[in-house]
């Protein structure tokens, strides 16, 4: 069978130990280091982007989601624009991408997949998770969504609609979850808590009270 | 079977509705090879050396059996080198000679 | 009040050729080489969401170094998911949602 039935269904390797590099470790290092010596890029402007990398987490997305909650006047901007909402928060794209934000309700649940790579709100939510990119997610999410949530937990009544938004340009999807019931209480942080990664991509739902604790 | 159009005309990522095995919620943190691979990429776009675009092509480039066989970050940087060599902005003894080089450092350490 | 002196012509592509609530057709093409219009989606029926701003270089271009020059639209489009899995389970109210380059959207009658 060819590579189409067969996709890279593993995530490699553990954290880099002592042992020597491996081929596609030298052949990054090298590629970098030839790219640096001819002068088209900086090994500082590789050092920055690795942090402007770790800085990015779903800890953003989800302060964004909790102010869409206590705010309605933000929530409308975001749904607007959503990059120029997150910058009142002062979260920026890097990469030149779009963002529309997609708000779950009683009557509409939002899912994000990108079948043909990984496009993924980085800026906001950091690097995806490899079952995102990985073959069943992408493939079946667009075919079956309500099989591929039930896998996750997620049972959908049959009348809400699912609006599956498959990632092709330079558009991102952020899916701005239902805020969870009896949290009428909880400050902006609290709330903020309970905003999880995998509820951003629509697989979850926030995560209730007494639920687990993300 | 003589029609071979398929294989050209389905790129290798284009897997959307395929039947695949159930979700395997996986996750693995980033090696610093992968994550330093990750950031190249940025850095090659912002100067649009190699756009994200451009990145894209040269993996499905890359074709079936190898897109099935390597990891994500492996397919990227292989993907870089092949386009670096299209531009012209490297060539394949570059290269060669440059990982013998990285590849030399760790021994002599060792 | 119009002047036809006046009337504006602009260029091939910098206005929308599509709106929100246009109904359209994903062409069935079958390119070579690199396309982002999965093939799931080919020949199907589809309604416009909105019109993605600002107009970009053609991706399919864009993926052999093309990074500037003549730009067209993108737009989210709309296509019932009974519209492209016809034993689709689940609400026929369930919705796939894309963005698409305009060369890739006819009008549908």
């Amino acid at each position: 069978m060819s590579g189409h039935d067969h996709d890279h269904n593993h995530p490699h390797a553990e954290v880099g130990g002592e042992g020597p590099p491996g081929y596609y470790d030298i052949m990054e290092t090298a590629v970098r280091e030839l790219l640096i010596e001819r002068g088209l890029l900086s090994a500082a402007e590789i050092r920055r982007q690795i942090e402007v990398l770790d800085s990015r987490t779903p800890a953003l997305g989800a302060k964004v989601v909790a102010r869409a909650w206590v705010d309605p006047a933000f929530k409308a901007r975001l749904l607007a624009d959503g990059w120029a909402a997150c910058g009142e928060l002062g979260i920026t794209s890097y990469d030149e991408t779009a963002m529309i934000v997609l708000e779950n309700t009683p009557q509409v649940h939002n899912l994000i997949v990108c079948t043909l790579c990984s496009c993924y709100p980085r800026p906001l939510l950091g690097l995806p998770p490899d079952w995102y990119k990985l073959k069943p997610y992408r493939a079946r999410a667009v075919s079956e969504p309500r099989k591929v949530l039930a896998e996750f937990g997620t049972v959908i009544p049959d009348d809400v609609e699912i609006r599956v938004s498959d990632s092709t340009a330079f558009v991102r999807f952020l899916v701005l979850p239902q805020r969870p019931a009896g949290t009428e209480g909880l400050s902006e942080d609290e709330l903020a808590a309970l905003v999880t990664r995998d509820a951003m991509i629509g697989v979850v739902p926030a995560t209730p009270i007494g639920g687990p604790v993300p | 079977m003589s029609d071979t159009r398929d294989f050209v005309r389905r790129l290798p990522n284009d897997i959307g509705g395929l039947a695949a095995d159930r979700i395997d919620r996986v996750e693995h943190a980033l090696q610093p090879w992968e994550k330093r691979c990750h950031a190249l990429a940025d850095v090659l776009d912002y100067h649009k050396i190699i756009s994200t675009e451009a990145k894209r092509r040269g993996v499905e480039a890359l074709g079936s059996e190898v897109i099935g066989k390597l990891s994500y970050y492996e397919r990227w940087i292989v993907a870089f080198a092949n386009i670096l060599f299209q531009q012209q902005i490297l060539t394949p003894v570059d290269l060669a000679r440059k990982m013998a080089e990285v590849g030399a450092r760790w021994e002599t350490h060792a | 009040m119009s002047d036809d002196r006046f009337a504006t012509v602009f260029p091939e592509g910098e206005r929308a050729a599509f709106k929100a609530g246009d109904r359209v057709r994903i062409a069935t093409r079958a390119p070579i080489g690199h396309y982002r219009v999965p093939t799931y989606l080919r020949g199907r029926a589809a309604v416009v969401e909105a019109v993605i701003e600002p107009a970009a270089v053609d991706n399919e271009a864009e993926g052999f170094g093309r990074d500037a020059g003549m730009k067209r639209h993108y737009y989210r489009v709309a296509v019932p998911m009974t519209e492209i899995w016809p034993d689709y389970a689940g609400s026929p109210r369930d919705g796939l949602y894309i963005e698409v380059f305009e060369t890739w959207l006819e009008e549908a009658p």
